[in-house]
C-alpha cells in the first residue's frame, strides 16, 4: 500500500499517444457519419466548435499551477450530451462529435500558442482523452441493447431521470479528465501518482460541479430552444468564470506579497541574495516528491519564503545570514520573533507554527514523539543545504555529506533521500557544468 | 437585497421607534393586500408541487444570502427564485414563496427585521409576478416553443419583472432607512439601484434560464439543481476571494509590522499615516479605489526603512550628511521593495516620492507643483503632521492646532496648499490625537532628529550636495553601510 502510495510513473508520453490515437480513429470513423449530416446539423457541429475553441482561450489558473478552460469543457460535455437535429430515426454517432471536439481544442491551444502564451500541449492531451469519455458513453456504449442517447427519446415524459443521466455521465468523463490531466501533472512535477490525482480531485471539484451542470444544462436546453442553448446557457458559467478568476488573481498578489516579505531580510542586509527563493524552491520540490497536497504545498511555500524573517529583529546582522552556523539558541529566537510576526496576521497561523518548528531538531519526534510538520523538517534540510552549498552549489558534495552527519538526530532521512532524488534530477537537467 | 442585511448589522438602523413599527405593519399590509387582491384577479397557484419546490429553493438561498465581500459584491439567489416563481406558479404563488422565504430563519433575528423583510419580500414577488403578466407574459409559458417566442412572450416581460423587482426593493428599503435613521430617501433609492441595478440584470437572465429548463425543456424541479449549482459555485469563489482579499490585507500589515519592529519608537506611525491619508483623500473628493491607493501608499510609505542600518534609526549622536543620505535613500528603497507586486502598482508613487517638496527642492527627484503625483504630495501632508503630533526625545508632541499651524506656514513651499487646506476641513470633521511616548521608548530612540521633520527637509531643500548623493534612479537592493561588529 505504501509503495502504491509512492508510485512515481511520467504518463506524459501515453497520454500524448491515447490523445493522437483518439483523434485519428474518430476521424477514420467520422468518415462514414459525414454523408448523413445535414446544413443544420454543421451550424451546429460548427457553433460547437467555435464555442469550445473560444472557450480553450479562456483558460483559468486554478491554485497555481492547474490550468483549465471551463467554458470549453463545458462546451464539448454539451455536445457530447445533446441530440442534435437529425432526421427521424438517425442519430450521430461519437466519432463526428470526438472530431469537433479534439478540432476546437486543437484550434483554441494554436491560437493561445501564437499569441505567446506558455500553455503545454500536455494539458490538452489529457482533456482530449478525457472528454472523448463522455461521447462513447452516452452515444456508443449500449445498456440493455440501447445507448443512452436512445433512452433520452424514450424518458420523454421524465426529463429528470435524463438529468441524472447526463450529470452522471459528466462526472464519469470529469473523473477521467481529472486524473489524466493530474497524471500529465505530476509527470512533470516528479510527484508521486495517486496522491497527485486525489489532490487534483479534492482541488477542483467545486469547479468540475459547475462544469458538469453547465454541460447537462446545454444539452437539455437544446431540445426547447435549439442552438441557442449553448451561449445562454454558458452564461451562468461565465459568471463562475469571472468569480474564480478574481480569486486567482488575488491568490498571485498575495503570493507578490509574500514574497516580498520575504525579501526584508535581503534588503536589510541580513541575508545573501536570492536565499529565501532558493530555500523556497528545493522545499517546494522536495515536497512534491513527498506528495504533499497542493494546500499543505501552498503553506509549505509560504513558510519557506519567510523562514529568514525573524532576523529583521535582530540588531546586527549574523555572517552572510546562515542560521545554520548560528548558535541552537539563536535559532530558536529568530525562529520564534518570525513566527510571531506571521501570527500577527492572524490568517496564516499554519506558516506560523511552521516556522516556529523550523529548528526543531528531527531526534525530537523520534526520542519523545513529538508532532513536527514535515514542512518545518523540509525547511530545516532545505535551509541547511543552501548554507552549505553556497549561493551556485558550488560545494553541495560537501553540504550533503555534512547533512548526512546529521541523518536522523538533526534532519529527517526520508526528507534528506527526498532532497538526494531532487538534486540528481537537477544534475540530469544541467548536464554539464563548467569544471 | 443584501444591502438590507448589510444595514442591520452595521447597526445604523435602530428598530425601535414607533414609526419604525408602523411602516413595517405597512409594508406587511401591502404584502397581504397584494396576494389577496392576485388571489381573487387570478386566482389561487397553479401547482402546489412547484410552489413547494420553489418555497424549499427560496428558504435555502435565502439562509445562504451573506455573501458581503467588502468589494460590494453581493449575490442574492432568492431574486431568481422569485422571478421563477411568477411564471410557473403565477403572481399568488411568488408572493407565498416570498413571505415563505424570509419568514423561516434559523438564528436570532429581530422581530421587526423579521416581519419587514418578510412583507418586503412579499411585495417585490407579487409586484414582479403581476408586472409579468401585464407586460404580455404568458402564465406557465403555456404552448409557447422555440427561442425566439420564448424571448418574446416569456424573456422579455421576465426583464420587465426584474426591474419592477429591483424598483421595489430600493424604495422599500429606502422607506425603512428614512423612517428609522433620518436618510434622505430619494438620495437613498439611487444609490441602491445603481448598487444592486447590474445585480438584477444577472438575476433576470439566470430566471430566465431557469424557466426555460423548467417549463419547454420538461425537466421540472430538477432544473433548480442544475442552474443553481454553477451559481454556488460562483458564490464560493467570490468568498474565497473575499478571505484571500482580507487576508492580503493582513499581510501587508505584518510588513510594516516587521519593518517597525527596527524601530520601536516609531511604531504605529504607518497605520496613522495612512488614516490621515484616506482621509485627506475622502476630503479632496476621490473615488473608491483611488483612496484605497492612498491609504496604502501611506501605509508602506517607510517601508524602505528596512534598508536602513538600525543603529541609524536610534542615533546616540546627531547624523553626518553620509547617514542622512542613507536614510533619505529609504524612499527609492521601499519602492524596490514592493515594486514586484501588482496589486500596489497604484501606490508605488506615493512610496517613491513623499519627501518632494512643492517647491521642487526636495528629493528623490526634485519635482515641484503639480509634478509630483498626488497621492505623493497627499502623504508628504500626512507624514510630517503625524510626525509634529508625535512626541520625541528632544521636543513634546504638538497640540494638532499648532501642528496645522506650522503645516499651514508650510503651504507653497513645502506642501501643496491645497491638501493643507484639505487637511484644515479633515480636521474640523475628525479628531486627532497628539501620540505619547513612553520615557523608556523616547530614551531608545536616540537624540538626533526624525527624517519626517520639517526642519530636516530645510536642510535637505538649502543643501543641494545633500541631495546630489542621491541615486536618483532605481538599481539595485541596499547595502547597509557598516553595520557588521
Amino acid at each position: 500500500m505504501r509503495a502504491l502510495r509512492r508510485l512515481t510513473l511520467d504518463l506524459r508520453l501515453p497520454v500524448a499517444l491515447m490523445a493522437a490515437s483518439v483523434a485519428a480513429l474518430s476521424a477514420w470513423f467520422a468518415r462514414a457519419d459525414v454523408g448523413k449530416l445535414t446544413g443544420t446539423t454543421w451550424l451546429h457541429l460548427g457553433l460547437f466548435f467555435l464555442a469550445i475553441a473560444l472557450g480553450e482561450t479562456a483558460r483559468l489558473t486554478v491554485l497555481t499551477s492547474r490550468e483549465t478552460a471551463p467554458m470549453s469543457t463545458a462546451a464539448a460535455l454539451g455536445l457530447s450530451l445533446s441530440a442534435l437535429p437529425m432526421p427521424a430515426g438517425t442519430s450521430i454517432g461519437p466519432a463526428v462529435v470526438i472530431v469537433t471536439i479534439c478540432a476546437g481544442m486543437l484550434v483554441g491551444t494554436t491560437v493561445l500558442r501564437l499569441g505567446g502564451a506558455a500553455v503545454g500541449w500536455g494539458d490538452t492531451a489529457a482533456r482530449v482523452v478525457g472528454a472523448a469519455v463522455a461521447p462513447v458513453l452516452y452515444r456508443y456504449v449500449p445498456f440493455q441493447g440501447h445507448t443512452l442517447l436512445a433512452w433520452q427519446i424514450r424518458w420523454d415524459e421524465h426529463r429528470w431521470i435524463v438529468g441524472i443521466v447526463m450529470v452522471l455521465v459528466g462526472a464519469v468523463t470529469m473523473l477521467a479528465a481529472l486524473s489524466l490531466e493530474a497524471a500529465v501533472r505530476a509527470g512533470r512535477d516528479h510527484a508521486p501518482l495517486l496522491p497527485a490525482v486525489a489532490d487534483e480531485v479534492r482541488a477542483t471539484a467545486w469547479l468540475a460541479t459547475a462544469l458538469v451542470t453547465s454541460g447537462a444544462l446545454i444539452a437539455l436546453a437544446e431540445f426547447a430552444v435549439g442552438i441557442a442553448a449553448l451561449p445562454l446557457f454558458l452564461f451562468p458559467l461565465i459568471l463562475t468564470y469571472f468569480a474564480v478568476r478574481r480569486f486567482a488573481t488575488i491568490r498571485t498578489t498575495y503570493r507578490q506579497t509574500i514574497g516580498a516579505l520575504s525579501s526584508l531580510t535581503e534588503r536589510a542586509g541580513y541575508t545573501g541574495p536570492d536565499h529565501a527563493e532558493r530555500v523556497t524552491r528545493t522545499s517546494v520540490a522536495v515536497g512534491r516528491d513527498l506528495g504533499m497536497g497542493q494546500r499543505d504545498l501552498t503553506d509549505l511555500e509560504y513558510a519557506a519564503l519567510l523562514h529568514d524573517l525573524g532576523q529583521v529583529a535582530l540588531r546586527d546582522p549574523i555572517p552572510h545570514g546562515a542560521t545554520v552556523m548560528a548558535a541552537p539558541a539563536d535559532q530558536q529566537r529568530i525562529a520564534h520573533d518570525g513566527a510571531e510576526i506571521v501570527r500577527s496576521t492572524g490568517v496564516l497561523d499554519k506558516v506560523a507554527t511552521i516556522l516556529e518548528a523550523q529548528t526543531t531538531p528531527y531526534r525530537q519526534v523520534r526520542e519523545f514523539g513529538q508532532d513536527l510538520p514535515m514542512a518545518s523538517r523540509i525547511i530545516k534540510v532545505a535551509n541547511a543545504y543552501d548554507d552549505l552549498s553556497g549561493p551556485d552549489g558550488e560545494n553541495e558534495a560537501r553540504a550533503m555529506e555534512r547533512i548526512h552527519l546529521g541523518l536522523g538526530y538533526e534532519y529527517d532521512p526520508e526528507v534528506v533521500d527526498a532532497l538526494t532524488r531532487v538534486l540528481q534530477r537537477r544534475r540530469r537537467a544541467t548536464p554539464t557544468s563548467p569544471t | 437585497v443584501n444591502a438590507q442585511a448589510r444595514r442591520r448589522e452595521g447597526g445604523s438602523v435602530r428598530y425601535t421607534s414607533i414609526a419604525t413599527i408602523l411602516t413595517v405593519l405597512a409594508v406587511d399590509a401591502t404584502g397581504f393586500a397584494l396576494v389577496g387582491g392576485s388571489w381573487l384577479w387570478a386566482g389561487p397557484p397553479r401547482d402546489w408541487f412547484a410552489l413547494g419546490v420553489l418555497c424549499v429553493l427560496g428558504v435555502t438561498s435565502w439562509m445562504l444570502r451573506e455573501t458581503d465581500v467588502g468589494a460590494r459584491v453581493q449575490l442574492s439567489f432568492t431574486s431568481i427564485i422569485m422571478l421563477a416563481a411568477a411564471v410557473i406558479v403565477g403572481p399568488v404563488g411568488a408572493g407565498i414563496v416570498g413571505a415563505v422565504s424570509t419568514v423561516i430563519h434559523l438564528g436570532n433575528e429581530k422581530i421587526t427585521v423579521r416581519l419587514f423583510n418578510v412583507g418586503m419580500f412579499t411585495c417585490i414577488a407579487t409586484l414582479g409576478a403581476l408586472v409579468y403578466t401585464w407586460t404580455g407574459g404568458v402564465a406557465h409559458a403555456q404552448g409557447v416553443t422555440g427561442a425566439a417566442d420564448l424571448l418574446v412572450r416569456v424573456g422579455v416581460p421576465l426583464l420587465f419583472a426584474d426591474l419592477a423587482q429591483c424598483l421595489t426593493n430600493a424604495v422599500a428599503l429606502a422607506l425603512i432607512l428614512r423612517v428609522a435613521g433620518g436618510v434622505p430617501m430619494r438620495m437613498q433609492t439611487w444609490k441602491l439601484l445603481s448598487t444592486t441595478g447590474p445585480a438584477y440584470v444577472g438575476y433576470s437572465v439566470i430566471g430566465f434560464l431557469f424557466v426555460v429548463l423548467w417549463i419547454p425543456a420538461h425537466v421540472g424541479w430538477f432544473s433548480a439543481v442544475l442552474v443553481l449549482a454553477p451559481l454556488f459555485v460562483a458564490r464560493w469563489a467570490f468568498g474565497q476571494y473575499g478571505d484571500e482579499l482580507r487576508a492580503h490585507d493582513r499581510t501587508l500589515r505584518a510588513l510594516v509590522t516587521a519593518v517597525e519592529t527596527k524601530d520601536p519608537h516609531n511604531a504605529g506611525h504607518s497605520e496613522r499615516v495612512a488614516q490621515l491619508s484616506e482621509w485627506l483623500a475622502e476630503a479632496l473628493g476621490l473615488g473608491h479605489k483611488e483612496i484605497q491607493e492612498i491609504r496604502t501608499a501611506g501605509m508602506l510609505h517607510d517601508i524602505g526603512k528596512v534598508g536602513v542600518p538600525t543603529r541609524l534609526l536610534r542615533p546616540r549622536r546627531e547624523l553626518t550628511d553620509e547617514e542622512l543620505v542613507v536614510i533619505a535613500d529609504h524612499a527609492l528603497g521601499g519602492v524596490d521593495l514592493v515594486r514586484g507586486i501588482d496589486f500596489l502598482a497604484g501606490s508605488v508613487d506615493g512610496i517613491a516620492h513623499h519627501h518632494e517638496r512643492f517647491d521642487g527642492l526636495g528629493y528623490p527627484s526634485a519635482l515641484s507643483g503639480a509634478d509630483i503625483p498626488l497621492v505623493a504630495r497627499i502623504v508628504a501632508v500626512a507624514d510630517v503632521f503625524d510626525a509634529l503630533t508625535t512626541a520625541r526625545s528632544y521636543r513634546p508632541a504638538c497640540h494638532a492646532e499648532e501642528a496645522m499651524e506650522q503645516v499651514r506656514q508650510r503651504g507653497g513651499t513645502q506642501f501643496d496648499p491645497q491638501i493643507v487646506e484639505a487637511l484644515n476641513r479633515v480636521l474640523v470633521r475628525h479628531e486627532w490625537a497628539p501620540t505619547d511616548r513612553s520615557a523608556e521608548l523616547l530614551a531608545s530612540a536616540g537624540v538626533a532628529l526624525d527624517h519626517d521633520e520639517p526642519e530636516v527637509s530645510d536642510l535637505f531643500a538649502h543643501r543641494p550636495d545633500l541631495r546630489g548623493g542621491l541615486r536618483l534612479t532605481l538599481p539595485h537592493p541596499v547595502q547597509p553601510v557598516g553595520g557588521r561588529p
